[in-house]
């Protein structure tokens, strides 16, 4: 069989999730700059009556990016890596073939309806998990599809062990399977009364257990969609795009295993405080804190690989992306367990500065890694040089830039809005009244817009690059083993 | 049942799958570097994976049981 | 062993499974037994009631205001008594929300009335200076939607056995009954508002979204 060498690999369904990913990253990031800067000018709320309010926006954010954006970057670059740490191509199983199509095309309806029902108004409240049930339905035979695809695929490899993306990108779908099912339990009360919507359904958890199972579900959608596939890319990308093997392969298996055990038990710092049980919240605490020696060993393992050869930063602007994208994971993953010490969270909590460190890691770490590995597909499934390196250059000073004005004025944002609700004067009384607090954050909400802005500005960078990359650059004979051709 | 006897049991549940995992996690650690001394096995190389995946190239451990002999 | 598991992707998958899942049956499952039980005084929602937190949930209301009370002074000073966990137990879903960029609303039918949500929602500037929460007018067009209450109402009273229609506990009775009582409820409301268009709907027999959502908020306490 492997005299064949008509065999190739086949990125049919790598290119259309690739395509979904920059139409989500567009909608849902362009949502995103809408509502922040919603925030410091609210006239801007009333553009489109009813359905442009801030409220009605920040679910479809959310969802977007999460389940439009980055789901669809996953999608696409496990259609991509798992057919070549395998060594297998899809070309050879129609039925995967057909697998992978039906996923697509599936998984876009469901996006659209979705999108639309949001901006109806038509959900559940809880965060990230706000669809109807039977949408949660269709969500979960998108998934199971999924599953099939990823272990048709291994189950005609040719490579014998599984590289250790592939263990992420198993423990993403076995993890969100189980988070996204139990937090989305819930009984539609028109096939129970007979009356109402035949959509609207009624959670099956009360109260503090609601929010138990919900921040569960909460943290660790962040843990299996914005960490675990994230690390399955990174492991294979820059790997790849530098020619350097992954620094020590040991520590990449030590750490996943470190991280799966871990993650989990941290879902209660976000509910320090609350009426959850006291031990759950210590706990929480405890773990997030524990949570910075996985986590940093994978992102210290990539600084690693790098060793000896920082010189290509220079040279390759995707090892740039790459490297930067570590560097914030590390940063928001000190920062995260940072918060989750009760002492810090009493101030933290409910202020400017979660979303603040939730945004680190999703421009800085995902997004960059997201938009990277995209670019190092770009050549080898179009068979064209990448279109320009200087425009790639700019975006990524843009976004950079646009990141730092983001997390720096949310810092300041979020520690001032949280020292002004408990200060009192001399005589104990509160000092402040809420309107205040609101106030004084105006400009920083303006500035954290801006900075939202130009990673949307880059964002657009990106996409004129992928659309020239697809359409107008310069044809390459032979797929390229390292460094990615680009045109200047 | 009443909480207080949930209450241990979760507690009980908790430390020794805690220290469980503490123990594979420690063995998985010395399992790693005893098979890569002893010559078992090499890990490092499993690093290949990603750099060498043309579909041409040849699988750093196939799955026929043929090649095995190979490794 | 280890060999064997990283060469058998079935067996790991069970394995990661394993090691995933039990975080949430060990801490998760338990508290379940406990944390339901509401405290003394605690009553479910009305129909009116219901409605007005479906508006809430429509309206993402919990994306920038939490109903959650923190054991703080800070906290207990402005918005009250801090929250306990049985006070929830008939919130499905809970609506505690993550951020406060508009202040706690856990007990805000204790300091605020009919007639100020009126205003505040029609246009939050004029009673609130500075304020950066949007206008909310076209729940003074839309009508509220009582039928999807009342099967909210009648499935957690079948199905979670919700206290509906016992001593002391709120009626819910038939669909017939329960829409008369959220009409008695509503004209409560309806007269302590300000905006004759809200009366001329309610004498036609609509209940505005407005009127359910101030139903709701005034019984946060």
């Amino acid at each position: 069989m492997q005299a064949n060498n008509a065999l190739n690999y086949d990125y049919s369904v790598a290119k259309c999730f690739t395509y979904a990913t920059i139409l989500f990253g567009i909608i849902g990031m362009l949502i995103g700059v809408v509502i922040a800067y919603q925030l410091a000018f609210p006239e801007l709320n009333y553009l489109a009556g009813e359905y442009g309010t801030y409220s009605r926006l920040r679910p479809l954010h959310t969802s977007g990016v999460i389940f439009g954006f980055l789901l669809s970057g996953i999608f696409a670059t496990w259609y991509y890596v798992g057919q070549r740490v395998l060594k297998v191509s899809m070309a050879e199983s129609p039925f995967l073939m057909i697998l992978g199509r039906v996923h697509f095309w599936l998984y876009m309806i469901l996006m659209i309806i979705a999108v639309v029902t949001l901006f109806l108004g038509i959900g559940t409240s809880k965060e990230y998990a706000e669809l109807e049930w039977p949408l949660d339905i269709a969500v979960v035979v998108v998934w199971v599809i999924w599953g099939l695809s990823i272990f048709g695929l291994i189950g005609i490899r040719r490579e014998k062990t599984l590289y250790i993306s592939m263990w992420y990108y198993i423990a993403t779908f076995l993890g969100v399977a189980m988070l996204y099912l139990f937090n989305n339990m819930e009984v539609p009360t028109y096939f129970v009364s007979g009356y109402g919507k035949w959509y609207h359904s009624v959670s099956m958890y009360a109260g503090t257990n609601d929010a138990m199972v919900q921040w569960w579900y909460g943290h660790n959608a962040v843990a299996f969609v914005f960490t675990v596939p994230i690390i399955a890319m990174i492991y294979y990308f820059l790997p790849k795009e530098s020619g350097q093997p992954v620094f020590s392969y040991k520590l990449s298996l030590l750490s996943f295993w470190g991280l799966m055990f871990v993650y989990l038990w941290a879902g209660g710092h976000h509910l320090l405080y609350s009426t959850v049980p006291d031990w759950v919240q210590t706990m929480g605490s405890i773990f997030s804190i524990i949570l910075i020696l996985p986590s940093w060993g994978s992102a210290i393992n990539m600084l690693l690989t790098m060793k000896g050869q920082w010189g290509q930063l220079k040279s390759n602007p995707l090892v740039k992306f790459m490297v930067l994208a570590s560097t914030f994971y590390m940063l928001s993953t000190l920062e995260g367990p940072i918060q989750a010490i009760k002492s810090v969270n009493a101030l933290a909590h409910f202020t400017d500065w979660i979303p603040g460190h939730v945004h680190d890691g999703t421009l800085g770490w995902v997004g960059f890694m997201t938009m990277a590995a995209l670019f190092h597909m770009a050549p080898r499934m179009y068979k064209r040089e990448l279109y320009s390196k200087k425009l790639m250059e700019s975006q990524f000073w843009i976004q950079t830039t646009g990141i730092v004005m983001y997390f720096s004025s949310m810092w300041i944002a979020g520690i001032t809005q949280g020292m002004m609700w408990r200060a009192t004067d001399q005589y104990g009384n509160l000092a402040y009244s809420f309107i205040d607090t609101v106030t004084v954050l105006i400009p920083y909400y303006a500035l954290r817009a801006t900075g939202g802005l130009l990673y949307l500005i880059g964002f657009f960078m990106f996409t004129y690059n992928m659309y020239k990359t697809m359409t107008a650059s310069k044809a390459i004979a032979s797929e390229p083993q390292n460094a990615s051709p680009m045109a200047a | 049942m009443d909480m207080e006897t949930i209450r241990e049991l979760q507690a009980y549940g908790y430390i020794f799958f805690t220290i469980f995992l503490a123990v594979i996690l420690y063995s998985y650690l010395y399992h790693l570097y005893r098979s890569e001394k002893s010559g078992e096995r090499n890990f490092e190389k499993y690093a290949d994976m990603a750099l060498r995946d043309d579909v041409t190239d040849a699988p750093i451990e196939p799955m026929s049981p043929l090649n095995k002999a190979k490794d | 062993m280890f060999h064997w598991l990283e060469r058998n992707p079935f067996f790991f998958a069970v394995g990661v499974f394993l090691v995933v899942a039990y975080a949430g049956v060990v801490t998760i499952l338990p508290d379940f037994m406990e944390s339901a039980r509401p405290v003394t005084g605690t009553k479910p929602y009305t129909v009116l009631e219901l409605a007005g937190r479906q508006i809430y949930i429509k309206d993402s209301c919990n994306a920038c205001h939490s109903q959650l009370v923190r054991p703080f002074k800070s906290e207990t000073d402005r918005y009250g008594k801090y929250s306990l966990s049985g006070e929830y137990a008939y919130d499905r879903p809970f609506l505690w929300g993550s951020r406060r960029a508009g202040p706690d609303l856990m007990r805000v039918g204790n300091y605020r009335t009919t007639d100020w949500h009126e205003y505040h929602m029609l246009d939050p500037k004029s009673v609130v200076p500075g304020s950066i929460m949007p206008a909310y007018k076209h729940m003074f067009q839309n009508v509220a939607d009582i039928d999807t209450a009342y099967a909210e109402a009648y499935t957690v009273k079948t199905v979670f056995s919700v206290p509906y229609d016992q001593p002391d506990m709120p009626t819910l009775g038939t669909y017939d009954e329960a829409k008369k009582q959220v009409m008695a409820e509503a004209s409560a409301i309806v007269a302590d508002m300000k905006s004759p268009e809200i009366k001329e709907a309610f004498q036609r027999g609509e209940i505005k979204e407005i009127v359910a959502l101030i139903a709701y908020l005034n019984r946060l306490k």
